[in-house]
């Protein structure tokens, strides 16, 4: 079980492994901090795609020592992209981070037909979160990606992080399909997913995870919440994944975590053939070097 | 008010210095956790309480200190209907606040909501605003809603806003700053509720709701925090030191202030919305300080 996000670290050195990562379009400090620092630690080798003389200029300034890593000089932003992505597709870079590009951009490489990184799979973002008051780290998605998913796409959603909950060495995580009440209720589509998603993980159809919902958030993550509502569930005070409603109720918890709770966050979207480190440029440095690792767990 | 009201404790304060004791009708007052937050207020002087229900049992709870001063509070015995008497006391002018005690919520939500004999307004909307404190902001937030509208519509919206914003008037803020909360600050067809919010915030620049400064779509970010507002270069008058959040749903909301308390080291008093006189219903979970400030709110808002 882990507490810290730094924890990480010492799953990946256990791993022994260094993972190559691409950077699509690098003239980004931001992420050339963050990529430096799992460099220099030997967690990640870089190939930085992007203007070298921009790219350079910053490591310069910014006295980073980027010596072992690749440059490939491209200004064209859409070219970056599909350099990185094909490295990725051909299995030379094992991580895709998005450096100074439109999402939409990097989006658009990963899903092509022929040389991107889809697997049939619907793509969703994954966060994992540090909070102080809570015992263990706690994931919860879809935070960014999915605006109102459907049942098969909470489905999706649920296997992507679960699979990745399961490479950290979490067997069986709890998964909480949230809701605004505990309650089973015809009129908020929530609820009746969240039963649906319990009953089908009974059944095995959603497998390697123990799902119950709908929980409101208290009863999520507190025990005592649930015990004073007399709920029965192995998952309710112990969650190590939230599933969210839709991208409104996401945004806000996200936010409110790191904002009101200081809560640490690592992210990555999953559902493509590699993580892909797609960060915002709201998030701190930290949170971006955190991405990384969490990326280069796979 | 000389200075505005921007901790939970000092609404207690505030209304203990109104000296005036706001008659309390608790509905099935048998029960441990509702008495602890009432004999406090009656204490501190600004509450009479109306304990109505199993009278040996609501003594055998109470403090011998309490008891002892017998013009402080009343018991009424009442085995059926106490909801039904509770309203009909406030309505006829024998108690200024209702009160859920020991009594299934959709049962005493039912005596309030009666179209006859009910504390509804006339056509007004049912809907909550909680005040937030939360170490993380340097004064309260009003938030709303948390419990009661799942998918508010706009013009529960609107109600949802001018509640909020009557409260805030009521704590001394006279221009509240009201965030209308997305996923960012973007209007977007993908996003039905920002184009409510549009027209919200055009209704509020032609004076359809008044005594505000409000904007949205903003993410919390945006609506809370200065820093994200200068990292962005957005450019709005709520700019990070929003008073007042309207949320979206009821899912938005719920884990917004559920995450405020259980990781944020939040307290929060909240009052349903919509009636004539203050209807307070809190649910078991709440700590002691919450309930006693939730007690405060009510009496502040009563007319």
């Amino acid at each position: 079980m882990f507490k810290k996000l730094s924890d990480l670290e010492r799953l990946i050195k256990k791993n022994n492994v260094t993972k190559i990562l691409a950077l699509a379009v690098s003239q980004d400090s931001q992420s050339l901090n963050a990529i430096h620092k799992a460099h220099q630690k030997g967690i990640i080798k870089p190939v930085l795609i992007g203007d070298k003389a921009l790219t350079e200029r910053i490591i310069e300034e910014e006295g980073f020592d980027f010596s072992g890593a690749q440059f490939i000089d491209e200004k064209d932003h859409e070219m970056c992209v599909e350099i990185a992505v094909k490295l990725v597709h051909n299995k030379e870079a094992d991580i895709l981070m998005k450096g100074k590009v439109a999402t939409p951009v990097l989006l658009k490489g990963v899903l092509n037909k022929e040389w991107g990184l889809r697997t049939g799979s619907l793509l969703s973002h994954f966060a994992l979160f540090e909070v102080d008051t809570y015992h263990k780290l706690i994931a919860i998605t879809d935070v960014a990606m999915n605006i109102s998913p459907n049942l098969k796409d909470k489905i999706a959603i649920v296997n992507n992080s679960v699979g990745y909950l399961n490479k950290m060495g979490i067997a069986k995580p709890k998964v909480a399909v949230l809701g605004a009440i505990e309650m089973v209720n015809e009129s908020m589509q929530a609820t009746m997913d969240a039963a649906l998603l319990s009953k089908m993980n009974q059944r095995d159809q959603i497998k390697n995870c123990i799902i119950d919902g709908p929980l409101a958030f208290d009863n999520a993550v507190c025990v005592d919440s649930a015990k004073l509502k007399n709920i029965k569930s192995e998952v309710a005070g112990d969650t190590d994944l939230l599933l969210m409603p839709d991208i409104e109720v996401g945004n806000v918890l996200y936010k409110t975590l790191v904002f009101f709770a200081k809560a640490k966050v690592a992210s990555v979207i999953l559902g493509a053939k590699t993580p892909i480190v797609l960060t915002s440029r709201s998030d701190s440095e930290e949170s971006k070097y955190h991405s990384i690792l969490l990326a280069a767990l796979a | 008010m000389e200075k505005s009201i921007s901790k939970l404790e000092h609404i207690a304060a505030f209304v203990i210095g109104l000296n005036r004791r706001y008659r309390v009708a608790v509905v099935l007052a048998e029960d441990v956790n509702t008495l602890d937050a009432i004999v406090k207020a009656t204490m501190d002087g600004f509450v009479y309480p109306i304990l109505i229900g199993n009278r040996a049992q609501i003594k055998q709870l109470l403090p011998n200190t309490f008891l002892k001063n017998e013009d402080s509070y009343e018991i009424l015995a009442c085995d059926h209907n106490a909801a039904e008497l509770a309203v009909a006391m406030v309505k006829q002018g024998e108690a200024d606040i209702v009160m859920k005690g020991m009594i299934n919520t959709d049962v005493f939500l039912k005596a309030v909501l009666n179209k006859q004999l009910g504390l509804m307004k006339p056509h007004g909307v049912l809907s909550y605003v909680c005040a937030v404190e939360v170490p993380a902001y340097n004064k309260l937030l009003f938030i709303t809603d948390p419990a009661v509208l799942p998918f508010p519509n706009f013009k529960q919206k609107v109600s949802m806003a001018q509640y909020a914003i009557e409260m805030a008037h009521k704590m001394g803020i006279a221009k509240p700053k009201i965030a209308l909360i997305g996923t960012s600050e973007k209007v977007s067809p993908h996003f039905p509720n920002t184009l409510e919010y549009e027209k919200m915030v055009k209704m509020s620049k032609n004076g359809e709701i008044k005594g505000c400064i409000m904007d949205g779509p903003l993410d919390v970010f945006l609506a809370c925090d200065p820093q994200s507002v200068k990292i962005k270069g957005i450019s709005t008058p709520v700019a990070g030191d929003a008073d007042i959040l309207l949320f979206p749903s009821l899912e938005a909301c719920n884990p917004f202030y559920k995450s405020l308390m259980l990781f944020g080291g939040g307290e929060l008093a909240g009052l349903i919305q919509g009636t004539t006189h203050p209807v307070v219903v809190m649910s078991r979970s709440e700590s002691f300080k919450s309930k006693y400030y939730c007690l405060a709110l009510a009496c502040l808002m009563t007319k």
